[in-house]
């Protein structure tokens, strides 16, 4: 295996660093992170006023009569009605305003429209741990369905490589703009994220073939065997490292970028993105998490999750669902609606919907519609403007972009939504959608109307 | 799911009045007729457990009487296209009976049918009490039949069996398209051609039913989404003066007016917006509201997974939103399937199955939720597995979960 060169600025200067050591140093190796760096650039921002709004923040807080100001890209100002000079003004009287809809499962672009086999690139099914793919590397940013997303009041997505193996790949978070490259699309720093998947695929697809896994039990031997391995590599980095900063002369470790991206989560810079339905499998997960000393990040999938409501917020797990998907597989039989209300009752819970659906990703929000509603007819007492949060701020949240967006607060994105009623209504639909400020969807503009290369000239 | 009645109470007094079968009046609603009635504040609708016997009769009589407070009382939705009491588990091949590699026009997936399936009550939550169910067939082009089934839960629920006749269509993956829609000619044309003849003791069962196509006795129903499929298909029912129904038809909006002229129904999924294949380039989620515009008669399904077929009622709640009147899609999930699939019901209308939800405000809306509903008359539960489960999780208790029943 090849190991990897430094750039070469870094590589004089680590040279010439060692040349003032005593003893000779080889350049030191090092590892650069982020190689496929995000080449995006807001649309052209103005300034943008919306008043007479009803204003759902993402924190918690629902305001009558608000207003939002975005300035330079950035949430400026939210309140009760006020004024502010020189912008455009928005009345939206009668309209409701949130953040930007945050989905943290989406296989747009790696399993786009139209779905032929030329397009089939979001499950790399050749071994139960590809920890070494990377989604991005799958994005084709002409899918159509990015601008349905939008349309939707999407600003900003993760894009997760499939649940076929025990370790699928890197995901990737995205800025739902349109763009010819993935670079382009890329979330500013956003962390990447691992693909993990519990369950009845992994042990189906290998099982098929003979090869660990073909149980749960070996589901899980392979988790420990990968993390075990893992640890190992990071052991050897940084024996690497600290030999190095001695001043002795000492012999890089292969380079492995499949276990580079299980290093990663063990050194907390990419986050657990875990397809996993049953309660009893998220427990075993979050174990297995304590006993290689990572966090199990966020349960997608977790159809299960109200079973074990206590575990996931002692323990700071998100868990991203659905309102009512069930019954295509035994891990997804005991749907309740209600799930994400049972989780979200528990403090410090981390409640998150979300699609995995280019169709429903185009209606997060009807999706927290359905489940607030349905649990407020079943004991609970949830209003809309925690609602709202299971779809922006618990979703930035999971990504590890909370600091960024996810919430109408001074300082943060311009990620926003107006639309033209209450936006838990089955009627209701996103009239103009920010993204940094940035207006990249009008319902009655044309101009703000992106459309695929792929749709362009079709009859 | 045992079906819940009225009460164990009004159940022993119909018993021993054998005389009249229970009716029941509901007063006070917002009734959504669909039919040339409209929508009639402050009515009243009488029903047994059969039909629908009055609406806004001039004196009320009923054992029960049911005070609407206002709120709306639409038929009983009707779903399709989807494998209801035919898959209990997408994804466990023995709780699949959906289809049959041997499956062929003759295919009758009624014998499967499980009225006792978790699906049901949970499909019931969406006011849906009418179903077609559809096999999902086998190699053959043409997949079996449909039949039709009240979602009661109840063991006689197969109201018609081998109602119509399903074909798949257009883009194959190993082959040409052209061969399905050539051997649906040649079968035909030879069927007309034999019926001519009149030899009936010696026919196929298979031959048995393009006869009945060709005599209208049963509608093809055929899934295509490419415009060029579609026209291939109207040419047909052209040539062998039979009855078609499109289902999918992603397309459809292209050659809408050609579908219109040929009076052609066309059984959609409202939500369908995404470019998912080559044949469906021309999705849209106003495609419900150009296609009813131009004079199509449209009837909504939910494709996808069977499981989520109770979301019809927001699918139409969507498609309103994106141009269909509400009027216009309440037809779309009552009368217009009623009428495509030959049932009984869907109208508000003496003489009707009592087929019968009462709402607790716009049917469509994700807020609204099923007050009461009536299958044939008889109240039917909406409490489901998924009910207890919750109940279960949400209880304090310091024993064991498995506990709490």
């Amino acid at each position: 295996m090849r190991k990897l060169y430094p750039s070469l600025t870094m590589a004089a200067l680590t040279v010439a660093l060692a040349g003032c050591m005593q003893g000779e140093q080889d350049a030191k190796v090092t590892i650069n992170k982020n190689p496929y760096p995000s080449t995006y650039q807001p649309l052209p921002q103005t300034t943008v006023l919306i008043n007479n709004a009803t204003v759902l923040t993402g924190t918690g807080t629902k305001i009558e009569n608000g207003s939002v100001l975005i300035k330079d890209g950035v949430v400026a100002a939210v309140g009760e009605n006020f004024t502010a000079e020189g912008a455009t003004v928005i009345d939206a009287q009668g309209k409701w305003v949130t953040p930007g809809i945050i989905d943290v499962h989406s296989h747009l672009g790696v399993y786009p429209s139209p779905s032929v086999e030329s397009h089939a690139d979001g499950n790399e099914m050749t071994a139960p741990n590809t920890s070494e793919v990377w989604a991005e590397h799958s994005v084709w940013p002409q899918d159509p369905g990015f601008e349905a997303a939008r349309a939707g009041g999407i600003t900003t997505l993760q894009i997760l490589p499939g649940s076929a193996n025990l370790f699928g790949g890197r995901s990737v978070t995205l800025r739902n703009v349109p763009s010819h490259t993935m670079q382009g699309m890329k979330f500013p720093d956003a962390p990447y994220g691992l693909k993990m998947a519990c369950g009845e695929n992994p042990k189906r697809v290998y099982g098929s073939r003979k090869i660990l896994p073909s149980t749960r039990m070996g589901n899980m031997a392979g988790y420990r065997m990968a993390w075990s391995e893992a640890t190992e590599y990071k052991r050897a980095w940084e024996k690497y490292d600290a030999d190095y900063a001695k001043g002795l002369n000492p012999t890089a470790p292969a380079r492995d970028i499949e276990l580079d991206t299980l290093r990663g989560v063990l050194d907390g810079e990419i986050i657990i993105h875990n397809h996993c339905y049953k309660a009893e499998e998220m427990a075993m997960m979050i174990d297995l998490s304590k006993e290689f000393n990572y966090h199990a990040g966020t349960f997608h999938h977790a159809i299960e999750a109200y079973k074990i409501a206590d575990d996931l917020a002692e323990n700071g797990n998100c868990a991203a669902m659905w309102p009512d998907w069930w019954g295509f597989k035994m891990e997804a039989y005991d749907m309740v609606q209600e799930n994400v209300a049972i989780v979200d009752a528990k403090p410090g819970s981390c409640a998150v919907v979300h699609s995995d659906s280019a169709k429903t990703i185009q209606r997060l929000n009807q999706e927290a519609g359905k489940i607030m509603y349905r649990a407020n007819e079943n004991g609970f007492d949830i209003t809309e403007e925690e609602a709202i949060v299971w779809i922006t701020l618990n979703a930035a949240k999971s990504l590890g972009i909370e600091d960024k967006t996810g919430s109408l607060e001074v300082g943060k994105a311009g990620d926003v939504v107006l639309w033209n009623q209450n936006p838990f209504s089955v009627y209701a639909q996103a009239e103009q959608v920010f993204v940094d400020g940035a207006k990249v969807y009008d319902r009655f503009d044309e101009t703000y109307q992106a459309k695929s290369d792929f749709l362009l000239g079709q009859e | 799911m045992k079906n819940f009645k009225t009460s164990i109470i009004a159940l022993a007094l119909a018993t021993s009045l054998p005389a009249a079968a229970e009716t029941i009046a509901i007063t006070n609603a917002t009734l959504h007729t669909v039919t040339e009635q409209g929508v009639l504040e402050n009515a009243t609708i009488v029903f047994d457990q059969d039909k629908i016997i009055a609406i806004n009769p001039a004196k009320v009589e009923a054992e029960t009487i049911i005070d609407a407070q206002g709120k709306p009382v639409t038929p009983g939705l009707i779903g399709s296209m989807n494998q209801i009491g035919l898959v209990e588990v997408g994804a466990v091949s023995r709780t699949r009976d959906a289809g049959d590699k041997k499956a062929d026009i003759t295919f009758d997936a009624s014998l499967a049918f499980n009225p006792k399936s978790t699906v049901i009550p949970y499909t019931r939550k969406g006011g849906i009490t009418t179903n077609v169910v559809t096999p999902y067939g086998g190699d053959d082009m043409f997949k079996g039949q449909t039949f039709i089934v009240e979602l009661n839960g109840e063991f006689d629920s197969v109201v018609a069996a081998n109602q119509d006749v399903l074909v798949g269509l257009g883009s194959s993956s190993n082959g040409s398209r052209a061969i399905n829609m050539q051997k649906l000619d040649k079968k035909l044309a030879a069927a007309k051609e034999a019926s001519a003849k009149k030899d009936d003791a010696k026919i196929k069962d298979a031959d048995k039913v393009l006869h009945a196509l060709l005599a209208k006795e049963k509608t093809l129903f055929a899934n295509v989404d490419r415009a060029s499929d579609i026209m291939q298909l109207l040419a047909l029912k052209e040539r062998y003066d039979i009855n078609l129904v499109l289902v999918g038809a992603a397309d459809a909006v292209v050659v809408a007016q050609d579908i219109a002229k040929a009076n052609v129904p066309v059984v959609m999924d409202a939500m369908r917006n995404l470019p998912n294949s080559f044949d469906a380039l021309h999705t849209g989620l106003d495609n419900a509201a150009t296609l009813t515009a131009a004079g199509v008669k449209v009837a909504f399904m939910v494709t996808g997974d069977t499981h989520n077929a109770y979301q019809l009622r927001f699918n139409a709640g969507n498609a309103v939103a994106n141009g269909l009147t509400k009027q216009q899609a309440l037809e779309a999930v009552t009368v217009n399937p009623a009428q495509i699939y030959g049932v009984n019901a869907g109208q508000l209308a003496p003489g009707k199955r009592a087929d019968i939800v009462m709402w607790s405000n716009d049917p469509f809306e994700l807020s609204t939720k099923v007050e009461q509903m009536w299958i044939d008359g008889d109240e039917v539960s909406t409490q489901s597995r998924q009910d207890k489960l919750r109940d279960r999780y949400i209880a304090e208790s310091d024993m064991p979960r498995s506990y709490t029943k």
